[in-house]
């Protein structure tokens, strides 16, 4: 099957292992992906607030959480050697099986994600007697944010840890 | 539901000093995937498993089994009592 220079580009960059302390055990991975979910809920809310909100004061902290958001997404990207990010003709016949888990499980997630939503904004609407509209745009885009995440989040938990050897354990003796 | 495949995979891998990359480059597939074999989490394409028997030279059941394998010992020089 033909790769293109971009796919090999993105195979090495997705199984660099410089940053593979960051993720290297089920612990460090677990903690970067609570960081990922507060740090894009940070963000959603403060984007949701300045477009829809009175002043432009929480575009500051949408700004300051790009940043830490970008690195984290490339640590959980790492952590799963690219399973989302690479072209199917870059995975092997296991990866392409764990991405099809993951997606399916992400879509289950995401559909009671979804329903919790509905319920949430409705509730929100008679409780506070506000109407439904003003609570749609806001769990939308929410849910929307959540829908694309998830896989990643997903995939970053299931990741196992390293096995003790790696590419070198013969390399001597041979 | 699938059947759980033994293999004795990382006890030939060892005995021939080949490494996990090494045997995932010679059958295409990621290195991890191998390590996936060895721990019995992933159970191996008819194809994968053909292709690492050849890689070795053994017969493909030499390495998959749907049965537990004897320890290599065992098999050679049989248990003492």
């Amino acid at each position: 099957m033909t790769t293109t220079r971009y796919d090999r580009h993105m195979y090495a960059l997705m199984n660099d292992r410089r940053a593979a302390a960051v993720h290297a055990t089920t612990t460090r991975r677990r903690l970067a992906v609570t960081a990922h979910v507060a740090l894009t809920a940070v963000g959603v809310g403060a984007w949701i607030g300045t477009v829809f909100g009175p002043g432009w004061g929480l575009a500051l902290v949408v700004a300051g959480a790009l940043l830490p958001w970008v690195l984290l997404t490339g640590v959980l990207n790492g952590s799963t050697r690219g399973l989302l990010e690479l072209r199917g003709r870059m995975l092997d016949e296991r990866q392409l099986v764990e991405r099809d888990r993951v997606r399916a499980l992400a879509h289950r997630i995401t559909l009671w994600l979804l329903v919790a939503a509905v319920i949430g904004a409705g509730a929100y609407s008679a409780l506070a007697d506000a109407p439904l509209r003003a609570a749609v745009t806001p769990v939308l885009v929410g849910v929307l944010a959540a829908h694309w995440m998830m896989p990643l989040w997903v995939a970053a938990l299931r990741v196992q840890d390293e096995l003790g050897d790696t590419e070198d354990e013969f390399a001597e003796a041979s | 539901m699938s059947e759980q495949v033994h293999n004795r995979l990382a006890v030939v891998r060892a005995e021939r000093k080949v490494s996990r990359q090494a045997l995932a480059e010679a059958v295409g597939v990621h290195y991890q995937t191998i390590g996936y074999i060895e721990r019995g989490q992933y159970n191996p394409s008819l194809d994968l498993a053909l292709k690492v028997a050849r890689f070795f030279g053994l017969p493909v059941e030499a390495l998959f089994s749907l049965e537990p394998f004897q320890p290599l010992t065992d098999e050679v020089y049989g248990r003492k009592q």
